[in-house]
């Protein structure tokens, strides 16, 4: 048995396997808008007063929660598509990049709609109640008041939840979708695996730079909002 | 919904539980000591270990554990190799199973998230308790264990618990790198008459079983350590 590595060859990966960024960038993107969607009518369903709709939004919440990411794409990839077919719909032609935008959506949706309880719920209720004693209607005390603080509270967490979601993006070369990973493991495939170490430590890398980047994002975003909250208050 | 695939296939899937087990709780519990050692490291800021435990910890958690697991798939044998020959073993690198390489990458990826956990938690712990323990002569280890730690515990519980779940569903991944755990057994079942449905259903509620009872567990061995809490007591 032979083991040769070539470490060199490692930039040079890197920068091939950086094409497949954009589409990478656009996953994240997509699912991070409907995911904070949805997370945002799930969060309002489990405060809201509806017994039912609490205890459906709970079940979702604990649900997504439950089920690993890629047993969720497999259903979603795989299932849906023969499940729909029965009933006379044909989505077996639907681009990959969909059914994992789809699966990243729920999953991080239930992360999402926690994180929007949560700081909703750690705004003191005396800013509601003295927005409401200024005769503020319910949603412009929303809006004006209470969105703005949990906004503050909730960006390490948001921070927390965009980067879980960029790593989860990497399971989309499961189904073939030719994003960071794809792109690596294509290329590794076009060298007979030849170099499938040293692909899958420039993606390592790719992954590891980004991950760094929106860190750091997160951590100016947050010292920027609330420096202009105390500056506000004060 | 073929009914007969399912009672066929669902207790193959069930019997692929304990090896999905194995992997969570060998990984959980070498991982964890070594994330409580890697803790105490950076605290007391042993010079460059705790720097290149830093780098470490962020490169885990940065990374996809994919991407981690296929790369202790394809060093490992090398390096196992390479120490058979140093030692003048001839090891078959074949023999290795290769749930011995997913379990390697779980326990350094747990380690580098519990040590955050467990960092935390420590930190958490007012210096005025270790300060006490040294006061009444307690030594530096009787302070730690009898003083912090079951306080950090109660503290660390909650993220633990999220941890272990996540780590479950972690497992899932292994089936990339060649271990017949739940989702490897169902994918195969589930291939030759396209039952994919059937199969992804069934994955789903074995995973969501797994997950709601060891929640519970750590519900109550968090409920048990809260007379640990500074809050509690009061």
């Amino acid at each position: 048995m032979n083991y040769t590595y070539d470490f060199a060859s490692i930039p040079g990966l890197i920068l091939k396997i950086l094409h497949a960024f954009p589409l990478t960038m656009g996953i994240l993107l997509c699912a991070l808008a409907i995911s904070l969607t949805l997370g945002a009518a799930v969060a309002a369903g489990t405060m809201g007063r509806n017994r039912f709709l609490q205890s459906l939004c709970k079940g979702y919440i604990s649900f997504m929660r439950g089920i690993p990411t890629l047993v969720l794409i497999f259903l979603l990839y795989l299932g849906m598509p023969q499940a729909l077919k029965q009933l006379g719909i044909d989505i077996g032609s639907w681009n990959k990049a969909v059914f994992i935008i789809a699966t990243l959506s729920l999953n991080a949706s239930a992360n999402m709609a926690e994180m929007m309880r949560a700081s909703y719920l750690a705004v003191d209720k005396g800013q509601r109640e003295a927005a409401y004693s200024v005769g503020m209607k319910p949603f412009t005390a929303f809006r004006r008041i209470i969105f703005p603080q949990a906004l503050g509270i909730a960006i390490p967490t948001l921070g927390n939840n965009i980067i879980l979601l960029f790593k989860e993006t990497s399971l989309g070369f499961t189904i073939g979708v030719i994003d960071i990973l794809g792109r690596a493991r294509a290329i590794s495939a076009a060298s007979f695996g030849a170099n499938k170490l040293e692909v899958y430590i420039a993606s390592g890398i790719i992954y590891w730079i980004i991950c760094i980047v929106l860190e750091q994002a997160s951590r100016l975003a947050e010292r920027a909002y609330t420096k202009g909250r105390k500056k506000a208050a004060g | 919904m073929d009914f007969g695939f399912i009672m066929e296939a669902f207790p193959q899937i069930a019997a692929a539980i304990p090896v999905t087990l194995l992997m969570v709780f060998v990984s959980a519990g070498i991982g964890w000591v070594l994330g409580l050692a890697a803790a105490l490291v950076r605290k007391n800021r042993t010079p460059v270990l705790s720097q290149i435990l830093a780098v470490f910890v962020s490169f885990m958690r940065s990374v996809p554990s994919v991407i981690v697991l296929y790369i202790a798939y394809y060093v490992m044998p090398a390096v196992i190799y390479a120490y058979g020959q140093n030692i003048g073993w001839a090891i078959d690198i074949n023999a290795v199973p290769p749930i011995a390489y997913a379990i390697f990458a779980l326990t350094l990826s747990q380690a580098a998230y519990s040590s955050e956990v467990f960092r935390a938690a420590i930190a958490a712990v007012d210096e005025g308790q270790t300060e006490a323990a040294y006061s009444v002569g307690m030594t530096r280890a009787q302070a730690l264990f009898r003083i912090v730690f079951p306080q950090a515990f109660a503290t660390a519980m909650p993220n633990l618990g999220g941890l272990f779940v996540g780590l479950i569903k972690e497992t899932s991944l292994a089936y990339y790198v060649g271990v017949y755990e739940i989702t490897a057994v169902a994918n195969l079942l589930s291939i030759p008459k396209l039952n994919f449905i059937e199969a992804y259903i069934m994955t789903t509620v074995v995973y969501e079983i797994l997950s709601f009872l060891f929640n519970k567990c750590f519900r109550a061995g968090e409920s048990r350590l809260k007379r640990f809490r500074a809050n509690a007591a009061g």
